[in-house]
Protein backbone atom coordinates (compact mmCIF):
# COMPACT_ATOMS: atom_id res chain seq x y z
CA UNK A 1 0.00 0.00 0.00
CA UNK A 2 1.44 3.35 -1.04
CA UNK A 3 2.30 5.55 1.90
CA UNK A 4 -0.04 8.50 1.96
CA UNK A 5 2.69 10.81 3.29
CA UNK A 6 4.04 11.47 -0.20
CA UNK A 7 0.78 12.92 -1.45
CA UNK A 8 0.43 15.17 1.58
CA UNK A 9 4.02 16.39 1.37
CA UNK A 10 3.53 17.44 -2.22
CA UNK A 11 0.33 19.22 -1.32
CA UNK A 12 2.03 21.04 1.57
CA UNK A 13 4.73 22.41 -0.72
CA UNK A 14 2.14 23.51 -3.19
CA UNK A 15 0.17 25.34 -0.50
CA UNK A 16 2.97 27.87 -0.07
CA UNK A 17 2.38 29.31 -3.51
CA UNK A 18 -1.28 29.98 -2.95
CA UNK A 19 -2.03 33.67 -2.57
CA UNK A 20 -5.38 34.76 -1.20
CA UNK A 21 -7.06 32.16 0.94
CA UNK A 22 -10.44 32.38 -0.69
CA UNK A 23 -12.71 29.55 0.40
CA UNK A 24 -13.03 26.63 -1.85
CA UNK A 25 -15.91 24.59 -3.15
CA UNK A 26 -17.40 21.75 -1.20
CA UNK A 27 -15.21 18.87 -0.29
CA UNK A 28 -15.20 16.06 -2.76
CA UNK A 29 -13.98 12.57 -3.22
CA UNK A 30 -13.62 10.37 -6.19
CA UNK A 31 -12.37 7.04 -7.35
CA UNK A 32 -9.76 7.17 -10.10
CA UNK A 33 -6.87 5.14 -11.34
CA UNK A 34 -6.05 7.53 -14.16
CA UNK A 35 -2.51 8.91 -14.24
CA UNK A 36 -3.35 11.99 -16.29
CA UNK A 37 -1.18 14.88 -15.13
CA UNK A 38 -2.90 18.15 -14.34
CA UNK A 39 -1.78 20.99 -12.10
CA UNK A 40 -2.30 18.66 -9.16
CA UNK A 41 -1.27 15.09 -9.85
CA UNK A 42 -4.10 12.62 -10.17
CA UNK A 43 -4.76 11.16 -6.74
CA UNK A 44 -4.74 7.47 -5.98
CA UNK A 45 -7.39 5.72 -3.99
CA UNK A 46 -5.13 5.66 -1.00
CA UNK A 47 -4.58 9.40 -1.16
CA UNK A 48 -8.29 10.00 -1.36
CA UNK A 49 -9.01 7.83 1.63
CA UNK A 50 -6.17 9.47 3.51
CA UNK A 51 -7.67 12.88 2.82
CA UNK A 52 -11.05 11.66 4.00
CA UNK A 53 -9.60 10.29 7.23
CA UNK A 54 -7.55 13.43 7.82
CA UNK A 55 -10.61 15.61 7.46
CA UNK A 56 -12.59 13.49 9.89
CA UNK A 57 -9.70 13.43 12.35
CA UNK A 58 -9.37 17.20 12.11
CA UNK A 59 -13.09 17.56 12.66
CA UNK A 60 -12.90 15.86 16.04
CA UNK A 61 -10.33 18.39 17.22
CA UNK A 62 -12.65 21.41 17.00
CA UNK A 63 -13.64 22.70 20.41
CA UNK A 64 -16.91 24.12 19.12
CA UNK A 65 -19.77 21.59 19.06
CA UNK A 66 -21.55 23.00 15.99
CA UNK A 67 -18.43 23.41 13.88
CA UNK A 68 -17.20 19.96 14.81
CA UNK A 69 -20.43 18.30 13.81
CA UNK A 70 -20.62 20.36 10.63
CA UNK A 71 -17.13 19.51 9.42
CA UNK A 72 -17.74 15.83 10.08
CA UNK A 73 -21.11 15.80 8.38
CA UNK A 74 -20.04 17.90 5.42
CA UNK A 75 -17.00 15.73 4.80
CA UNK A 76 -19.02 12.54 4.77
CA UNK A 77 -21.77 14.01 2.60
CA UNK A 78 -19.31 15.71 0.28
CA UNK A 79 -17.27 12.58 -0.34
CA UNK A 80 -20.41 10.52 -0.80
CA UNK A 81 -21.78 13.05 -3.30
CA UNK A 82 -18.68 12.96 -5.47
CA UNK A 83 -18.02 9.26 -5.18
CA UNK A 84 -19.07 8.68 -8.77
CA UNK A 85 -16.86 11.30 -10.45
CA UNK A 86 -15.00 9.86 -13.42
CA UNK A 87 -13.56 12.79 -15.38
CA UNK A 88 -9.86 13.00 -14.41
CA UNK A 89 -9.51 16.78 -14.42
CA UNK A 90 -12.56 17.30 -12.24
CA UNK A 91 -11.30 14.60 -9.93
CA UNK A 92 -7.92 16.27 -9.64
CA UNK A 93 -9.45 19.67 -8.99
CA UNK A 94 -11.84 18.21 -6.45
CA UNK A 95 -8.92 16.57 -4.69
CA UNK A 96 -7.01 19.85 -4.64
CA UNK A 97 -10.05 21.57 -3.20
CA UNK A 98 -10.34 18.91 -0.55
CA UNK A 99 -6.73 19.37 0.42
CA UNK A 100 -7.15 23.13 0.66
CA UNK A 101 -10.18 22.60 2.86
CA UNK A 102 -8.08 20.36 5.07
CA UNK A 103 -5.50 23.11 5.48
CA UNK A 104 -8.24 25.62 6.35
CA UNK A 105 -9.68 23.19 8.88
CA UNK A 106 -6.31 22.58 10.51
CA UNK A 107 -5.69 26.29 10.94
CA UNK A 108 -9.15 26.90 12.31
CA UNK A 109 -8.84 24.10 14.83
CA UNK A 110 -5.97 26.05 16.36
CA UNK A 111 -7.81 29.37 16.29
CA UNK A 112 -10.99 27.97 17.82
CA UNK A 113 -9.10 26.21 20.59
CA UNK A 114 -7.27 29.41 21.52
CA UNK A 115 -10.56 31.13 22.26
CA UNK A 116 -12.65 28.22 23.47
CA UNK A 117 -15.13 29.31 26.16
CA UNK A 118 -14.68 27.68 29.56
CA UNK A 119 -18.28 26.59 29.81
CA UNK A 120 -19.31 23.86 27.42
CA UNK A 121 -22.28 23.90 25.11
CA UNK A 122 -25.46 22.48 26.61
CA UNK A 123 -25.40 19.74 23.98
CA UNK A 124 -22.08 18.47 25.28
CA UNK A 125 -22.98 18.43 28.96
CA UNK A 126 -25.69 15.95 29.60
CA UNK A 127 -27.10 13.25 27.39
CA UNK A 128 -30.62 13.18 26.00
CA UNK B 1 0.71 22.15 13.44
CA UNK B 2 0.68 22.72 17.21
CA UNK B 3 -0.04 19.56 19.09
CA UNK B 4 -2.73 19.41 21.72
CA UNK B 5 -0.10 19.43 24.48
CA UNK B 6 1.41 22.69 23.23
CA UNK B 7 -2.00 24.24 22.97
CA UNK B 8 -2.87 23.41 26.57
CA UNK B 9 0.42 24.96 27.69
CA UNK B 10 -0.44 28.06 25.68
CA UNK B 11 -3.87 28.25 27.19
CA UNK B 12 -2.55 27.98 30.74
CA UNK B 13 0.01 30.69 30.04
CA UNK B 14 -2.73 33.13 29.05
CA UNK B 15 -5.34 32.76 31.78
CA UNK B 16 -8.65 33.61 30.20
CA UNK B 17 -6.85 36.09 27.92
CA UNK B 18 -7.55 39.06 30.17
CA UNK B 19 -3.99 40.27 30.76
CA UNK B 20 -3.88 42.90 28.05
CA UNK B 21 -5.82 46.09 28.54
CA UNK B 22 -6.91 45.85 24.95
CA UNK B 23 -8.79 42.72 25.91
CA UNK B 24 -10.88 44.75 28.37
CA UNK B 25 -13.62 45.32 25.86
CA UNK B 26 -14.08 41.64 25.30
CA UNK B 27 -14.01 40.96 29.05
CA UNK B 28 -16.72 43.47 29.92
CA UNK B 29 -20.17 41.84 29.69
CA UNK B 30 -19.11 38.23 30.20
CA UNK B 31 -21.33 35.99 32.28
CA UNK B 32 -20.11 34.98 35.69
CA UNK B 33 -18.59 31.61 34.89
CA UNK B 34 -18.27 29.57 38.03
CA UNK B 35 -15.75 27.06 36.78
CA UNK B 36 -16.12 24.89 39.86
CA UNK B 37 -19.81 24.29 39.28
CA UNK B 38 -19.87 24.84 35.53
CA UNK B 39 -22.85 27.14 35.82
CA UNK B 40 -23.44 30.44 34.06
CA UNK B 41 -25.32 33.04 36.05
CA UNK B 42 -26.43 36.11 34.17
CA UNK B 43 -29.44 38.41 34.45
CA UNK B 44 -30.82 36.30 37.24
CA UNK B 45 -30.77 33.12 35.20
CA UNK B 46 -28.65 30.10 35.97
CA UNK B 47 -27.91 27.63 33.18
CA UNK B 48 -25.54 24.74 33.09
CA UNK B 49 -23.94 25.46 29.74
CA UNK B 50 -23.97 27.69 26.73
CA UNK B 51 -27.43 27.48 25.14
CA UNK B 52 -27.97 25.73 21.86
CA UNK B 53 -28.37 28.38 19.22
CA UNK B 54 -31.63 28.53 17.28
CA UNK B 55 -31.83 32.22 16.50
CA UNK B 56 -30.31 32.35 13.03
CA UNK B 57 -32.46 35.30 11.94
CA UNK B 58 -30.91 37.51 14.59
CA UNK B 59 -27.41 36.61 13.51
CA UNK B 60 -25.40 33.62 12.40
CA UNK B 61 -22.08 32.24 13.63
CA UNK B 62 -19.10 33.09 11.45
CA UNK B 63 -18.20 30.13 9.24
CA UNK B 64 -14.64 28.92 9.96
CA UNK B 65 -13.82 29.23 6.26
CA UNK B 66 -14.87 32.87 6.36
CA UNK B 67 -12.74 33.52 9.43
CA UNK B 68 -9.82 31.87 7.68
CA UNK B 69 -10.21 34.23 4.74
CA UNK B 70 -10.45 37.30 6.97
CA UNK B 71 -7.59 36.74 9.40
CA UNK B 72 -4.65 37.58 7.08
CA UNK B 73 -6.18 41.03 6.65
CA UNK B 74 -6.04 41.63 10.37
CA UNK B 75 -2.49 40.36 10.64
CA UNK B 76 -0.05 41.20 7.88
CA UNK B 77 -2.20 42.47 5.01
CA UNK B 78 -3.63 45.38 6.92
CA UNK B 79 -3.40 48.04 4.21
CA UNK B 80 -6.03 50.58 3.28
CA UNK B 81 -7.52 49.62 -0.07
CA UNK B 82 -7.53 53.24 -1.17
CA UNK B 83 -3.76 53.64 -0.78
CA UNK B 84 -2.52 53.81 -4.33
CA UNK B 85 1.20 53.91 -3.81
CA UNK B 86 2.34 50.71 -2.13
CA UNK B 87 1.86 46.96 -1.93
CA UNK B 88 -0.32 47.13 1.17
CA UNK B 89 -2.87 49.23 -0.67
CA UNK B 90 -2.69 47.21 -3.86
CA UNK B 91 -3.19 43.83 -2.26
CA UNK B 92 -5.99 45.20 -0.09
CA UNK B 93 -7.71 46.69 -3.12
CA UNK B 94 -7.33 43.43 -5.04
CA UNK B 95 -8.97 41.59 -2.14
CA UNK B 96 -11.88 44.06 -2.04
CA UNK B 97 -12.46 43.70 -5.76
CA UNK B 98 -12.32 39.92 -5.52
CA UNK B 99 -14.89 40.05 -2.73
CA UNK B 100 -17.06 42.33 -4.83
CA UNK B 101 -17.18 39.77 -7.64
CA UNK B 102 -18.00 37.02 -5.17
CA UNK B 103 -20.99 38.98 -3.87
CA UNK B 104 -22.06 39.90 -7.40
CA UNK B 105 -21.88 36.27 -8.53
CA UNK B 106 -24.31 35.19 -5.83
CA UNK B 107 -27.03 37.55 -7.04
CA UNK B 108 -26.33 37.52 -10.77
CA UNK B 109 -25.10 41.09 -10.90
CA UNK B 110 -22.13 42.88 -12.37
CA UNK B 111 -19.42 43.65 -9.79
CA UNK B 112 -19.67 47.33 -10.71
CA UNK B 113 -23.20 47.28 -9.31
CA UNK B 114 -22.18 46.22 -5.79
CA UNK B 115 -21.29 48.82 -3.16
CA UNK B 116 -20.10 47.88 0.30
CA UNK B 117 -21.77 49.50 3.29
CA UNK B 118 -21.84 48.94 7.02
CA UNK B 119 -24.84 46.66 6.86
CA UNK B 120 -28.30 46.15 5.49
CA UNK B 121 -29.65 49.00 7.63
CA UNK B 122 -27.33 51.47 5.95
CA UNK B 123 -28.13 49.99 2.54
CA UNK B 124 -31.85 50.37 3.25
CA UNK B 125 -31.32 53.98 4.27
CA UNK B 126 -29.38 54.72 1.10
CA UNK B 127 -32.00 52.99 -1.00
CA UNK B 128 -35.09 54.61 0.45
CA UNK B 129 -33.87 58.07 1.38
CA UNK B 130 -31.19 58.27 -1.28
CA UNK B 131 -33.47 57.45 -4.21
CA UNK B 132 -36.29 59.70 -3.07
CA UNK B 133 -34.00 62.61 -2.34
CA UNK B 134 -32.38 62.31 -5.74
CA UNK B 135 -35.71 62.37 -7.55
CA UNK B 136 -37.39 64.73 -5.09
CA UNK B 137 -38.56 67.16 -7.74
CA UNK B 138 -40.50 64.65 -9.77
CA UNK B 139 -41.33 61.72 -7.49
CA UNK B 140 -42.99 62.21 -4.12
CA UNK B 141 -44.53 58.82 -3.34
CA UNK B 142 -43.21 55.55 -1.94
CA UNK B 143 -45.00 52.20 -1.76
CA UNK B 144 -43.97 49.71 0.88
CA UNK B 145 -45.56 47.07 3.13
CA UNK B 146 -46.48 46.98 6.78
CA UNK B 147 -44.18 44.07 7.51
CA UNK B 148 -40.92 45.68 6.39
CA UNK B 149 -37.91 45.84 8.63
CA UNK B 150 -37.79 48.70 11.10
CA UNK B 151 -35.07 50.56 9.19
CA UNK B 152 -37.19 50.73 6.03
CA UNK B 153 -40.28 51.83 7.96
CA UNK B 154 -38.28 54.40 9.88
CA UNK B 155 -36.73 55.77 6.69
CA UNK B 156 -40.22 56.07 5.23
CA UNK B 157 -41.40 57.89 8.32
CA UNK B 158 -38.45 60.23 7.96
CA UNK B 159 -39.49 60.89 4.37
CA UNK B 160 -43.06 61.53 5.49
CA UNK B 161 -41.79 64.19 7.85
CA UNK B 162 -40.04 65.79 4.91
CA UNK B 163 -43.28 65.92 2.99
CA UNK B 164 -43.23 62.76 0.89
CA UNK B 165 -46.20 60.43 0.76
CA UNK B 166 -45.90 56.80 1.75
CA UNK B 167 -48.37 53.98 1.20
CA UNK B 168 -48.00 51.10 3.65
CA UNK B 169 -49.64 48.12 1.97
CA UNK B 170 -51.35 45.64 4.26
CA UNK B 171 -50.52 41.95 4.00
CA UNK B 172 -52.82 38.98 4.10
CA UNK B 173 -53.01 36.60 7.05
CA UNK B 174 -50.36 34.54 5.32
CA UNK B 175 -47.99 37.49 5.24
CA UNK B 176 -47.96 37.85 1.47
CA UNK B 177 -48.55 41.18 -0.20
CA UNK B 178 -51.55 41.43 -2.53
CA UNK B 179 -50.22 42.03 -6.04
CA UNK B 180 -53.37 43.76 -7.28
CA UNK B 181 -53.31 46.23 -4.41
CA UNK B 182 -49.65 46.82 -5.07
CA UNK B 183 -50.29 47.57 -8.76
CA UNK B 184 -53.19 49.83 -7.82
CA UNK B 185 -51.12 51.74 -5.30
CA UNK B 186 -48.44 52.71 -7.81
CA UNK B 187 -49.04 56.18 -9.23
CA UNK B 188 -47.25 58.31 -11.80
CA UNK B 189 -45.51 60.08 -8.93
CA UNK B 190 -44.21 56.88 -7.29
CA UNK B 191 -40.46 56.92 -6.95
CA UNK B 192 -39.82 53.59 -5.22
CA UNK B 193 -41.46 50.30 -4.33
CA UNK B 194 -39.87 48.53 -1.39
CA UNK B 195 -40.84 44.97 -0.47
CA UNK B 196 -38.55 42.71 1.52
CA UNK B 197 -37.64 39.35 0.06
CA UNK B 198 -37.78 37.15 3.16
CA UNK B 199 -39.30 38.48 6.35
CA UNK B 200 -37.02 38.21 9.34
CA UNK B 201 -39.80 37.51 11.84
CA UNK B 202 -42.10 35.09 10.05
CA UNK B 203 -39.91 33.84 7.23
CA UNK B 204 -42.43 34.51 4.50
CA UNK B 205 -41.00 34.79 0.97
CA UNK B 206 -42.65 37.47 -1.14
CA UNK B 207 -43.31 36.86 -4.87
CA UNK B 208 -40.31 38.88 -6.07
CA UNK B 209 -40.59 38.01 -9.74
CA UNK B 210 -44.18 39.16 -9.99
CA UNK B 211 -43.50 42.35 -8.06
CA UNK B 212 -40.47 43.03 -10.24
CA UNK B 213 -42.57 42.55 -13.34
CA UNK B 214 -45.24 44.97 -12.11
CA UNK B 215 -42.64 47.57 -11.24
CA UNK B 216 -40.93 47.19 -14.59
CA UNK B 217 -44.21 47.67 -16.42
CA UNK B 218 -44.89 50.83 -14.49
CA UNK B 219 -41.31 52.06 -14.70
CA UNK B 220 -40.77 52.28 -10.95
CA UNK B 221 -37.53 51.14 -9.28
CA UNK B 222 -38.00 48.01 -7.17
CA UNK B 223 -36.05 47.86 -3.95
CA UNK B 224 -35.90 44.71 -1.88
CA UNK B 225 -34.34 44.10 1.51
CA UNK B 226 -32.67 40.76 0.86
CA UNK B 227 -30.75 40.54 4.12
CA UNK B 228 -32.48 37.31 5.17
CA UNK B 229 -32.80 35.98 1.63
CA UNK B 230 -29.20 36.19 0.44
CA UNK B 231 -27.62 32.81 0.04
CA UNK B 232 -30.80 31.04 1.11
CA UNK B 233 -33.18 31.45 -1.80
CA UNK B 234 -31.80 31.89 -5.32
CA UNK B 235 -31.75 35.56 -6.24
CA UNK B 236 -31.33 36.77 -9.81
CA UNK B 237 -31.57 40.52 -10.20
CA UNK B 238 -32.34 40.22 -13.90
CA UNK B 239 -35.13 37.68 -13.57
CA UNK B 240 -36.65 39.48 -10.62
CA UNK B 241 -36.35 42.95 -12.08
CA UNK B 242 -34.66 44.26 -8.95
CA UNK B 243 -33.37 47.82 -9.06
CA UNK B 244 -31.89 48.11 -5.59
CA UNK B 245 -31.11 45.44 -3.04
CA UNK B 246 -29.82 45.52 0.51
CA UNK B 247 -27.54 42.71 1.61
CA UNK B 248 -26.20 41.85 5.02
CA UNK B 249 -23.02 40.03 5.94
CA UNK B 250 -23.86 38.57 9.31
CA UNK B 251 -26.96 36.70 8.17
CA UNK B 252 -24.97 34.45 5.83
CA UNK B 253 -22.30 33.29 8.23
CA UNK B 254 -20.14 36.32 7.61
CA UNK B 255 -18.87 39.03 9.94
CA UNK B 256 -20.99 41.71 11.55
CA UNK B 257 -20.57 45.31 10.48
CA UNK B 258 -20.61 44.83 6.74
CA UNK B 259 -23.29 44.75 4.11
CA UNK B 260 -23.73 45.64 0.50
CA UNK B 261 -26.04 47.56 -1.75
CA UNK B 262 -26.89 46.42 -5.25
CA UNK B 263 -27.62 49.36 -7.53
CA UNK B 264 -28.71 48.67 -11.06
CA UNK B 265 -26.71 50.23 -13.90
CA UNK B 266 -29.00 49.50 -16.84
CA UNK B 267 -31.28 51.41 -16.53
CA UNK B 268 -29.16 53.44 -14.12
CA UNK B 269 -30.69 54.16 -10.75
CA UNK B 270 -29.24 57.22 -9.08
CA UNK B 271 -29.07 57.83 -5.35
CA UNK B 272 -28.03 60.71 -3.21
CA UNK B 273 -25.24 59.52 -0.94
CA UNK B 274 -25.96 59.49 2.80
CA UNK B 275 -22.28 59.56 3.79
CA UNK B 276 -20.24 62.52 2.58
CA UNK B 277 -16.52 62.17 2.32
CA UNK B 278 -13.70 61.16 0.03
CA UNK B 279 -15.89 59.66 -2.68
CA UNK B 280 -15.05 56.01 -2.05
CA UNK B 281 -17.30 53.35 -3.59
CA UNK B 282 -17.91 55.62 -6.60
CA UNK B 283 -19.25 58.36 -4.38
CA UNK B 284 -22.16 56.23 -3.23
CA UNK B 285 -20.68 55.50 0.18
CA UNK B 286 -17.66 57.40 1.39
CA UNK B 287 -15.41 55.99 4.04
CA UNK B 288 -12.57 53.50 4.08
CA UNK B 289 -13.79 50.14 2.92
CA UNK B 290 -13.10 47.69 5.77
CA UNK B 291 -11.05 45.11 3.94
CA UNK B 292 -11.24 42.22 6.43
CA UNK B 293 -15.01 42.55 6.77
CA UNK B 294 -15.52 42.86 3.04
CA UNK B 295 -13.29 39.87 2.35
CA UNK B 296 -15.32 37.97 4.93
CA UNK B 297 -18.56 38.89 3.25
CA UNK B 298 -17.17 37.85 -0.13
CA UNK B 299 -16.02 34.55 1.27
CA UNK B 300 -19.40 33.99 2.88
CA UNK B 301 -21.13 34.68 -0.43
CA UNK B 302 -18.87 32.29 -2.29
CA UNK B 303 -19.54 29.56 0.24
CA UNK B 304 -23.26 30.28 0.00
CA UNK B 305 -23.16 29.97 -3.78
CA UNK B 306 -21.77 26.48 -3.44
CA UNK B 307 -23.67 25.32 -0.39
CA UNK B 308 -27.12 26.73 -1.11
CA UNK B 309 -28.60 23.47 -2.34
CA UNK B 310 -27.07 21.29 0.32
CA UNK B 311 -27.99 23.68 3.12
CA UNK B 312 -31.47 24.23 1.70
CA UNK B 313 -32.30 20.53 1.66
CA UNK B 314 -30.91 19.93 5.08
CA UNK B 315 -32.64 22.89 6.67
CA UNK B 316 -35.96 21.94 5.12
CA UNK B 317 -35.62 18.45 6.61
CA UNK B 318 -34.74 19.90 10.01
CA UNK B 319 -37.73 22.21 9.92
CA UNK B 320 -40.01 19.24 9.20
CA UNK B 321 -38.47 17.39 12.09
CA UNK B 322 -39.00 20.32 14.43
CA UNK B 323 -42.56 20.94 13.35
CA UNK B 324 -43.58 17.29 13.48
CA UNK B 325 -41.84 16.80 16.79
CA UNK B 326 -43.73 19.66 18.39
CA UNK B 327 -47.07 19.06 16.72
CA UNK B 328 -47.12 15.37 17.54
CA UNK B 329 -46.96 16.16 21.25
CA UNK B 330 -48.81 19.44 21.54
CA UNK B 331 -52.05 20.82 20.23
CA UNK B 332 -52.89 24.45 19.81
CA UNK B 333 -49.72 25.19 17.85
CA UNK B 334 -50.14 27.76 15.09
CA UNK B 335 -47.60 28.65 12.43
CA UNK B 336 -47.51 32.38 11.79
CA UNK B 337 -47.25 33.20 8.14
CA UNK B 338 -47.67 31.23 4.95
CA UNK B 339 -46.54 27.62 5.08
CA UNK B 340 -45.90 27.23 1.35
CA UNK B 341 -44.15 30.54 0.66
CA UNK B 342 -41.69 30.30 3.49
CA UNK B 343 -37.99 30.05 3.94
CA UNK B 344 -37.60 26.75 5.84
CA UNK B 345 -35.02 28.05 8.26
CA UNK B 346 -37.48 30.39 9.93
CA UNK B 347 -40.29 28.85 11.95
CA UNK B 348 -42.50 31.20 13.91
CA UNK B 349 -44.91 29.33 16.18
CA UNK B 350 -47.59 30.49 18.56
CA UNK B 351 -48.66 28.26 21.44
CA UNK B 352 -52.22 28.79 22.59
CA UNK B 353 -53.06 29.26 26.28
CA UNK B 354 -49.45 29.89 27.19
CA UNK B 355 -47.99 33.17 28.32
CA UNK B 356 -45.06 34.25 26.16
CA UNK B 357 -42.67 35.70 28.71
CA UNK B 358 -42.92 32.70 31.01
CA UNK B 359 -42.42 30.37 28.07
CA UNK B 360 -39.22 32.16 27.16
CA UNK B 361 -38.03 32.22 30.77
CA UNK B 362 -38.28 28.46 30.85
CA UNK B 363 -36.43 28.01 27.57
CA UNK B 364 -33.10 29.38 28.68
CA UNK B 365 -31.12 26.44 27.37
CA UNK B 366 -32.33 27.17 23.86
CA UNK B 367 -31.43 30.50 22.33
CA UNK B 368 -34.58 31.56 20.55
CA UNK B 369 -36.35 34.80 20.02
CA UNK B 370 -39.93 35.80 20.59
CA UNK B 371 -42.15 37.64 18.19
CA UNK B 372 -41.64 40.95 19.89
CA UNK B 373 -37.99 40.90 20.88
CA UNK B 374 -36.33 42.25 17.80
CA UNK B 375 -38.64 45.17 17.36
CA UNK B 376 -38.69 46.92 20.68
CA UNK B 377 -37.65 46.61 24.26
CA UNK B 378 -41.22 47.00 25.39
CA UNK B 379 -43.70 44.18 25.77
CA UNK B 380 -45.67 45.38 22.81
CA UNK B 381 -46.38 42.51 20.45
CA UNK B 382 -44.57 42.64 17.18
CA UNK B 383 -46.02 44.88 14.48
CA UNK B 384 -45.44 42.14 11.94
CA UNK B 385 -47.70 39.72 13.78
CA UNK B 386 -50.23 42.46 14.25
CA UNK B 387 -50.18 43.13 10.50
CA UNK B 388 -50.92 39.45 9.94
CA UNK B 389 -54.01 39.83 12.07
CA UNK B 390 -52.78 37.51 14.82
CA UNK B 391 -54.69 37.88 18.09
CA UNK B 392 -52.79 39.69 20.82
CA UNK B 393 -52.64 36.70 23.12
CA UNK B 394 -51.26 34.48 20.34
CA UNK B 395 -48.82 37.18 19.28
CA UNK B 396 -47.44 37.25 22.81
CA UNK B 397 -46.71 33.53 22.82
CA UNK B 398 -44.92 33.44 19.50
CA UNK B 399 -41.50 31.87 19.36
CA UNK B 400 -39.20 32.11 16.37
CA UNK B 401 -36.96 29.11 15.74
CA UNK B 402 -34.07 29.85 13.41
CA UNK B 403 -32.40 26.83 11.81
CA UNK B 404 -29.09 27.21 10.01
CA UNK B 405 -26.14 25.52 8.39
CA UNK B 406 -24.63 24.40 11.67
CA UNK B 407 -27.79 23.14 13.35
CA UNK B 408 -27.75 19.44 14.17
CA UNK B 409 -30.55 16.91 14.51
CA UNK B 410 -29.66 16.47 18.15
CA UNK B 411 -30.18 20.18 18.75
CA UNK B 412 -33.59 20.05 17.11
CA UNK B 413 -34.58 17.08 19.24
CA UNK B 414 -33.41 18.80 22.40
CA UNK B 415 -35.28 21.97 21.44
CA UNK B 416 -38.46 19.96 20.85
CA UNK B 417 -38.03 18.28 24.24
CA UNK B 418 -37.50 21.52 26.11
CA UNK B 419 -40.28 23.41 24.33
CA UNK B 420 -42.85 20.66 24.79
CA UNK B 421 -41.96 20.22 28.45
CA UNK B 422 -42.21 23.92 29.16
CA UNK B 423 -45.48 24.38 27.29
CA UNK B 424 -47.04 21.38 29.04
CA UNK B 425 -45.86 22.68 32.39
CA UNK B 426 -47.37 26.09 31.77
CA UNK B 427 -50.61 24.67 30.47
CA UNK B 428 -50.94 22.44 33.55
CA UNK B 429 -50.86 25.55 35.67
CA UNK B 430 -53.21 27.51 33.46
CA UNK B 431 -56.84 27.82 34.56
CA UNK B 432 -57.76 29.01 31.08
CA UNK B 433 -56.50 25.77 29.63
CA UNK B 434 -58.55 23.81 32.13
CA UNK B 435 -61.64 25.63 30.95
CA UNK B 436 -60.77 24.94 27.33
CA UNK B 437 -60.36 21.25 28.08
CA UNK B 438 -63.80 21.23 29.63
CA UNK B 439 -65.10 22.53 26.35
CA UNK B 440 -65.81 26.15 27.28
CA UNK B 441 -65.29 28.63 24.48
CA UNK B 442 -63.08 31.35 25.90
CA UNK B 443 -64.43 34.02 23.62
CA UNK B 444 -67.96 33.52 24.91
CA UNK B 445 -67.09 34.19 28.53
CA UNK B 446 -68.54 37.26 30.14
CA UNK B 447 -65.82 38.40 32.48
CA UNK B 448 -67.25 40.05 35.59
CA UNK B 449 -66.41 43.71 35.85
CA UNK B 450 -65.84 45.00 39.34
Amino acid sequence: MRPSMTGLEISRRRQESIEFQSPFPSRSCFRSRSLMASAASAPSRAEVLSLFRSLLRTATKFTDYNVREYVRRRTIDGFRENWGLSDPSSIASAFADGRNQLEVAKRQVVVYSLYAPKIKNVMEIRSG
Amino acid sequence: MASAKHLSVLRRALPAGRLLSTAAASAAPLPVEDAAEDVISMKGVRISGRPLYLDMQATTPVDPRVLDAMLPFYLSRFGNPHSRTHLYGWESDAAVEAARSQVAALVGANPKEIFFTSGATESNNISVKGVMHFYRDKKRHVVTTQTEHKCVLDSCRHLQQEGFEVTYLPVGPDGLVDLDRLAAAIRPGTGLVSVMAVNNEIGVVQPLEEIGRICKEKGVPFHTDAAQALGKIPIDVEKMGIGLMSLSGHKIYGPKGVGALYLRRRPRIRVEPQMSGGGQERGIRSGTVPTPLVVGMGAACEIATKEMDYDGRRIAALQERLLNGIRSRLDGVVINGSVEHRYPGNLNLSFAYVEGESLLMGLKEVAVSSGSACTSASLEPSYVLRALGVDEDMAHTSIRFGIGRFTTEAEIDRAIELTVKQVEKLREMSPLYEMVKEGIDLKSIQWAQH
